[in-house]
């Protein structure tokens, strides 16, 4: 095994013990220290024993779901970077993992390198001992300030009108700050499934926000385009509880 | 059994008759033997309506029947489209942890030592894995298309075709189609639709796309709109090779592919979201088709 001391710890629950023994070892040649949890409540066992720098929780198990174990876990005040693998491909679902806490999610059957792709950016974002991006109510991003509870955006105390797209769309890149997402992925998280075809919709609705923030894409303050790759927020984003 | 609610005009007489009949023989009313006399044109006058009334009923009953069938039938073909769908969803969700086992048993011997010749083995592996998980993905697409929140904002459709046409022109696979768009300006362009527009440029797409498939260089894609009170009227037409007419009736379904489908790509899916996003809606899909001749979808979008 290549795990060393400084290795970040991952905690893998899923009680599909044919994916677990496939996606540990996984995992663990991608250079994290793994330990597997079967349901819940082992998970929230293995989460005070093995301080885990992250969680990676499936939603659907016996005993206690992953909904529950997360609701738990934000309770107690435990702030781990948590990333929900989802099973009902039903926008309602994602809107309630990241509100109730989660730092990502990620839709069965996935790719295992986008899983590791993810890990690294929840972690990289992660600042131990707070809340999420995610589950912050207020985004803060100097002059720009979203309200995610009322889905306003006010730039310099004017309220934007926007379309409930671009918000959405914009509360995403918020969430992701400094990191690229690829217009696949904003049309599965913010459209809440990936069309091939749609890819154009992305770019009319990164025009419509560009538009209202007055962002110059040659030269952006917000959001960059990186060309044949997708978008990326550049401004910092800060959390007002 | 709404052919009852009917029933209650000739019980009415009837019941009458009986009545009446009871009172004079049982000499409530004065039974007197009266004569009637009546000349031949009175006659078959009265005979020629109580057999219109008889037939008027009849005719009544008959429709009645006929359109309950037809509800009945409607209701059955409802039933089943939701079972599928149902099923679908079931399928979806079933095949969801195996096929993450596999795409995660698959990653994990990638990164073991292979033969070059076990190393191509595992890559066609991932290629099909990547497949069946795609078709999953577009199972659930159309099964949280019947669910989702529609957005229901003004669209303009003329607009939106010339998005699609401009998209379908410049993908490498319309090389050598001729597409055009005819929209109507005199007397006035076309009424907006209410509708989410991300879903009816899917839509759209997806017939544009469908008329690539079946069409070589040389022919011609058109697509047109025009408005027909209270609707927008848009179709897709093309000169490609058809579809045979033993395959019509499925063409709507999923996972259906048609005789001529076989060796393009796709996944049986495209009409179905198509047929799925027109009626969320409200709208209706047709198709004609002539074996050799082309194809021709239309799409009926209510304006209201």
């Amino acid at each position: 095994m290549i795990v060393k001391d400084n290795s970040p710890r991952l905690l893998l629950v899923d009680d599909e013990t044919a994916i677990t023994v496939n996606l540990a070892p996984f995992l663990e040649r991608s250079g994290f220290a793994v330990r597997v949890a079967d349901d819940g409540i082992q998970a929230l066992e293995l989460a005070s024993q093995f301080h885990p720098d992250l969680i990676i929780l499936d939603v659907l198990m016996p005993r206690m779901d992953g909904r529950q174990v997360l609701r738990r876990l934000r309770g107690s005040g435990d702030w781990t970077p948590v990333i929900l693998l989802t099973q009902v491909g039903e926008a309602g679902e994602r809107a309630m993992a990241l509100e109730e806490g989660a730092d990502d999610y990620i839709n069965k059957p996935f790719d295992p390198l986008e899983l590791v792709a993810r890990i690294r950016s929840v972690l990289r974002r992660a600042r131990p001992g707070q809340p999420p991006l995610a589950a912050s109510r207020q985004l803060d991003s100097g002059r720009l300030i979203l309200d995610r509870r009322a889905h306003r955006v006010v730039l310099d105390d004017q309220e934007l009108s926007l379309t409930p797209k671009a918000v959405s769309l914009l509360e995403f890149l918020m969430t992701h700050p400094d990191e690229l997402i690829k217009r696949e992925r904003l049309l599965e998280s913010v459209w809440g499934w990936d069309y091939p075809v749609g890819t154009r919709t992305v770019d009319t609705r990164i025009a419509e926000l560009r538009r209202a923030l007055g962002d110059d894409a040659s030269k952006p303050t917000y959001i960059e385009t990186v060309p044949g790759e997708g978008y990326r927020f550049i401004a910092k984003v800060e959390v007002r509880p | 059994m709404r052919p009852l609610r009917w029933a209650w005009i000739p019980v009415f007489p009837a019941c009458l008759g009986l009545l009446l009949a009871a009172a004079f023989r049982l000499g409530w009313l004065p039974n007197e033997v009266v004569y009637l006399r009546a000349d031949l044109g009175t006659l078959a006058g009265l005979a020629g309506l109580l057999l219109a009334f008889g037939f008027g009923m009849q005719w009544l009953w008959w429709s009645r029947k006929e359109s309950n069938q037809q509800a009945f039938h409607n209701r059955i073909q409802l039933e089943a489209a939701n079972e599928r769908r149902g099923f679908l969803r079931r399928l979806d969700h079933e095949l969801k942890n195996p096929l993450m086992a596999i795409r995660a048993g698959l990653a994990n011997l990638n990164g073991t030592a292979l033969a070059p010749d076990q190393h191509e083995v595992l890559v066609g592996l991932e290629t099909q894995t990547v497949r069946l998980s795609n078709l999953l993905g577009d199972l659930r697409k159309l099964s949280d298309l019947e669910t989702r929140p529609l957005d229901r904002s003004p669209v303009d459709i003329g607009n939106l075709l010339q998005e699609v046409v401009t998209e379908t022109e410049n993908r490498p696979e319309a090389a050598g189609r001729q597409i055009s768009l005819i929209l109507p300006q005199a007397p006035w362009p076309l009424p907006a639709v209410p509708g989410d527009r991300d879903l009816l440029f899917v839509m759209f797409h997806n017939l544009a796309d469908n008329a690539l498939k079946f069409t070589v260089p040389g022919n011609t894609i058109e697509l047109r709109a025009f408005e027909d009170n209270p609707s927008v009227v848009v179709e897709v037409a093309d000169t490609g090779q058809g579809i045979p007419d033993r395959d019509m009736p499925m063409v709507w379904e999923e996972l259906f592919r048609g005789e001529n489908a076989r060796g393009t790509p796709g996944s049986g899916l495209g009409l179905a979201l198509v047929k799925a996003i027109a009626e969320r809606h409200r709208g209706q899909v047709f198709v004609r088709s002539r074996l050799g001749q082309g194809t021709v979808v239309t799409l009926r979008l209510p304006t209201r």
